[in-house]
């Protein structure tokens, strides 16, 4: 996974703004392009991490679009462009994020950049849940002592420090919209079949030679990320 | 500027911004610690918001105005309790969801009020309370309830709130209520006699 590019799709009806669009993310990230609903349907795949969405397209809606994104491709995370700033509804109907025309290239990089934080902000989540109810078992069956003498919890707490801290780490600064959309997520189920980014959540105790490359990579994709506030105004 | 209160034990507590308090023990007992913790907002400029999945939103007022602590301008309400009513209760709004089960439109009725906090430029100093994850738990797995509850504790660090969560650790087995108890910087349990058992981080005792 970690030298390839994420892959964005950009739906616009406008050819010149497709055109800017994909000159900014081409630097960092495969560029996939569509004019309209159904060529956006055509370059849909699950290899596709993040679209963006012009809602208003001739032909098909964007919601149309969308409900289509959502059956062939779950892990995608789609943002609204609009020319109307919309409240979190955009949300709850099924949307990501939203960026308002005109669109800038720093809040449209930043935009793709804290959806695939979220991404991986949620493998993270669902592996913590996981630890964290095993040693809520083991807490429960065994007694303080033979707790304390265990260096299968010993090694397990330390896992569910690190993933935490990692956690933390992945989306430091939480947004309204963002925290509607991820228990949207949560409450529908998405995502759960989504792999995790690291191996090897079933067991915990595996050999984890491969942390402190994970982190490294995670490190590379957060820069640039630094000032997120304020943005709104 | 952190979150102050006396409610706790003897002296005064002090809560970091960003912490989220699980406050545990029988139910009737951990609804009057909420909201005594809650009372204390108005002292200090703050303002509250309150999830009730118990308490009905006129009851909720009664609660706050009986500890002289109601504000109207500087609370917010989402009911659960699946009651219909009025958006507005002595003039305090109010969101209404269908069931406690509706994590979506509770998150997205929170955001809203916090939302309305920031245009009055009061959204970073809010005291969030939830009372209480015992009845959510009635709605929803210990998984989804284990993962709404870290996303909102996460939401609730990012914006340098003040989260005060109430549970029953009686109504549930003993693996459901360590492993909710987990996603929370610190525990206040409130035992039969009263006694507070603080512990965890995030906070000083003064």
């Amino acid at each position: 996974m970690g030298s390839e590019q994420p892959t964005v799709l950009v739906v616009e009806d406008e050819p010149p703004l497709i055109e800017i669009y994909a000159r900014w993310l081409e630097g960092e990230y495969e560029v996939r392009t569509a004019q309209n609903g159904s060529e956006a349907l055509e370059q849909i795949d699950d290899e596709v991490d993040v679209a963006l969405l012009d809602r208003l397209m001739p032909g098909m809606s964007g919601d149309e679009v969308l409900a289509e994104i959502r059956e062939r491709a779950p892990g995608c995370r789609v943002a609204m462009v609009t020319a109307v700033e919309p409240d979190f509804d955009i949300i709850r109907m099924g949307f990501d994020d939203y960026l308002t025309k005109p669109v800038e290239k720093e809040m449209l990089l930043e935009t793709v950049e804290r959806l695939l934080a979220r991404s991986n902000y949620e493998g993270l989540e669902q592996e913590l849940y996981s630890l964290v109810s095993k040693r809520s078992a083991l807490q429960s069956a065994k007694s303080a002592q033979e707790i304390s003498n265990s260096e299968e919890y010993a090694e397990l707490e330390a896992r569910i420090e690190e993933l935490q801290a990692d956690i933390d780490a992945a989306m430091p600064e939480m947004e309204s919209g963002e925290f509607v959309a991820m228990v949207r997520d949560i409450e529908s189920g998405a995502g759960e079949d989504v792999e995790p980014p690291e191996g090897d959540v079933s067991d915990p105790f595996a050999e984890d030679s491969d942390a402190a490359e994970d982190d490294g990579d995670r490190d590379a994709d957060g820069e640039g990320s630094a000032s997120t506030e304020g943005e709104d105004r | 500027m952190s979150y102050r209160t006396t409610t706790l034990g003897d002296g005064t507590v002090a809560f970091d911004r960003g912490t989220s308090l699980l406050v545990s023990g029988s139910s009737m007992d951990v609804q009057e610690h909420i909201y005594d913790l809650l009372s204390e907002a108005g002292e200090a400029d703050e303002t509250t918001i309150l999830i009730s999945t118990d308490r009905g939103a006129p009851e909720v007022v009664r609660s706050l105005r009986e500890r002289d602590a109601f504000d109207a301008g500087r609370v917010g309400f989402i009911d659960c309790t699946g009651r219909e009513g009025p958006e507005e209760v002595a003039g305090a709004p109010v969101r209404r969801l269908g069931s406690p089960g509706d994590l979506t439109g509770m998150s997205l009725e929170f955001a809203k009020l916090v939302d309305r906090f920031d245009d009055a430029g009061a959204g970073d100093r809010i005291r969030v309370g939830l009372a209480s994850i015992s009845t959510l738990l009635m709605y929803t797995d210990v998984r989804t309830a284990f993962r709404f509850l870290h996303v909102f504790t996460s939401r609730i660090r990012s914006g340098g709130l003040f989260g005060i969560f109430a549970m029953d650790p009686g109504m549930h087995d003993q693996q459901t209520v360590n492993t909710i108890r987990a996603v929370f910087d610190c525990e206040a349990g409130i035992a039969d006699d009263g006694d507070v058992d603080l512990r965890g981080s995030g906070f000083v005792t003064e």
